[in-house]
């Protein structure tokens, strides 16, 4: 008889509706330094499966775009030793998803890699099971000519010969995408770009808890201990049992009080009441949060209403120009009064030797360049400036910043009392070469997707961390 | 003891009633703001200023009245606005990637 995998030892033994199920949430941001002594304590309370996210749209498109991992790699190899030796002397599986950031094939690559090294170096033989996200341009294309595809919020559908230009497309994995790479039995799962619940909501689905809660009790612990008062990066422990699910932060000094789990439902969230997934809706409006004591609260109530055809949201990035960036300090207020107008004027004055297809877009600090500020709050004493060029070519844009920075030094405007430089300089090079402004192209809904044989999943056997 | 209605109908600054006060971007195409108040007679007033009125809040985030949705949400004591962004996610000229610190224009209202 063949040894089963960490996965298909929980199937066997967990029977719903007998003792809780124990979900660990070790990261929401696996790669930036979990902190250990709280996932240690998670791993002391017996967990039968531990999960974390490597992934999020806030560092932008430009590691989609690129293929990059926002994560150092130095870090996110330390955050995978910790949880990957925890896991496979407790026997039980980590689930990663979205990894590396932002999740296409190369940056499941970027995640592979190490899990193969940390098992050689721990000596364990184990099942890896991979599942990249990727989707093909051409099966975007065919979506748009069948009125398959719809935009999220404000974004142009794009053109058939943009799509098939774009540097990037995954598709988000839901709890039903999740489905055959648990029933591989792996002992490691990794899986490219994911619904931030199906991480923590697919393996109590396929052991057959309710997916309302699953998803729910997801949604509160996927990023961890934020879901606390205070808020914080500590793993969570959550009992999950058929009528509801109690998470508590593995920091002590971290309360999950019913606001504050409340409260986590809303946060990322445009609807407060409904949460979009693949296969249906989750509604939260019957959601009841009762306090177990000062640290635990119960969350029950949710329920899942599925939807006859899945729906798959994908994300799509591309690559635009180069860029190069001059920071510098202005301290003196009569160049502060007349700040944009100088701006323009220099702009003007350098396209002059530097003709070409290239952008200013200038960021002024102290003024309201993130949000805006009414003309009383912004400051008329010290305002900081980034400014942003942007080229088709890497040399243009740090010629155009070096040239910039020099004219702006020495422009002369009315009222100017200085002769010496209008301009601190905090760094040297002032000119930092900031690599390609990206961009999203794809924020859609493709309608009419069969999710759960949509990906292509990979299983890797490892005899002490080599391929058998 | 009844609050007196003088003091009821004097202005009040929205961090005097606020416990939370936050925005965050929900996908790269959309901001949420979020308004935690004290306690429901807070959060009953707030819902009622002229301040946060469904067409007051898209005239301070200069945006289109038609692309803000407001939430009224008592169990929770919480307001929510959900806000079309200007600039897609860091596309060249956004200035927040993860919409973390829209919720400042909230923070200088008087209820």
């Amino acid at each position: 008889m063949t040894a089963l995998h960490a996965t298909s030892r929980l199937r066997a033994s967990h029977r719903p509706g007998t003792e809780a199920l124990r979900v660990l949430s070790a990261s929401g941001q696996l790669g930036y330094g979990i902190p250990a002594a709280s996932f240690e304590r998670g791993m002391a309370r017996w967990p039968h499966f531990v999960s974390a996210n490597m992934g999020s749209i806030n560092p932008g498109p430009y590691d989609l775009a690129t293929g990059l991992m926002d994560a150092p790699g130095s870090s996110a190899r330390r955050d995978l030793a910790l949880v990957l030796a925890a896991t496979l002397k407790a026997g039980v599986p980590p689930i990663i998803g979205s990894a590396a950031t932002a999740d296409a094939q190369s940056q499941l690559d970027r995640v592979t890699a190490p899990v193969r090294e940390i098992a050689a170096e721990l000596g364990h033989s184990l099942r890896l099971v991979t599942m990249a996200s990727d989707i093909l341009a051409e099966g975007v294309v065919q979506a748009l000519a069948q009125g398959r595809l719809a935009a999220i919020g404000p974004m142009p559908d794009p053109t058939e010969d943009e799509i098939l230009s774009f540097s990037h497309i995954v598709g988000q994995c839901g709890v039903e995408t999740f489905q055959p790479t648990l029933k591989a039995d792996p002992d490691v799962i990794l899986v490219g770009r994911a619904c931030d619940t199906a991480i923590f909501a697919a393996l109590p689905a396929l052991l057959g808890y309710p997916l309302g809660l699953a998803l729910h009790m997801a949604k509160i612990i996927g990023c961890a201990s934020l879901c606390c008062e205070p808020g914080g990066r500590d793993a969570m422990l959550t009992e999950l049992t058929t009528d509801g699910f109690t998470p508590e932060s593995r920091n002590p000094a971290r309360q999950a009080t019913s606001d504050s789990m409340a409260a986590q439902a809303l946060y990322e969230q445009a609807s407060p009441e409904t949460v979009e997934e693949p296969g249906g809706t989750l509604h939260l409006q019957s959601a009841r949060h009762e306090a177990v004591d000062q640290r635990r609260t119960h969350v029950s109530g949710a329920c899942f209403a599925p939807r006859l055809r899945p729906t798959l949201k994908i994300k799509g990035a591309t690559r635009l120009c180069a860029r190069a960036l001059l920071v510098a300090g202005v301290d003196d207020p009569g160049l502060i009064d007349v700040l944009d107008a100088v701006l323009q004027d220099v702009t003007v004055k350098v396209r002059s030797p530097i003709p070409g297809d290239w952008q200013l877009v200038p960021h002024v600090y102290g003024r309201g360049a993130a949000p805006r500020l009414a003309p009383a709050q912004q400051s008329a004493h010290e305002v900081g400036l980034v400014l942003e060029f942007i080229a088709p070519e890497r040399e243009l844009a740090r010629t155009l910043a070096a040239v910039y920075k020099q004219n702006l030094l020495h422009h002369g405007y009315p009222a100017r009392v200085t002769t010496a430089g209008n301009l601190a300089f905090a760094l040297t090079p002032s000119v930092v070469d900031a690599d390609m402004a990206c961009r999203f192209v794809l924020h859609h809904i493709m309608a009419d997707v069969p999710v759960d044989e949509f990906f292509k999943q990979s299983v890797h056997d490892l005899v002490n961390g080599s391929l058998s | 003891m009844f609050p007196s209605l003088a003091r009821v109908c004097e202005p009040v600054a929205l961090c005097e009633l606020a416990q939370v006060v936050r925005s965050k971007n929900a996908g790269p195409t959309l901001l949420t703001l979020d308004v935690f108040f004290r306690d429901a007679a807070a959060c009953t007033r707030a819902a009622c200023s002229p301040a946060l009125a469904p067409l007051a809040v898209p005239l301070l985030y200069e945006v289109p009245a038609g692309s803000v949705q407001r939430h009224l949400l008592p169990k929770l004591r919480a307001i929510k606005f959900t806000l079309s962004r200007a600039v897609c996610e860091a596309s060249p000229g956004d200035v927040d990637l993860c919409g973390a610190q829209q919720h400042a224009p909230l923070l200088g209202l008087t209820l």
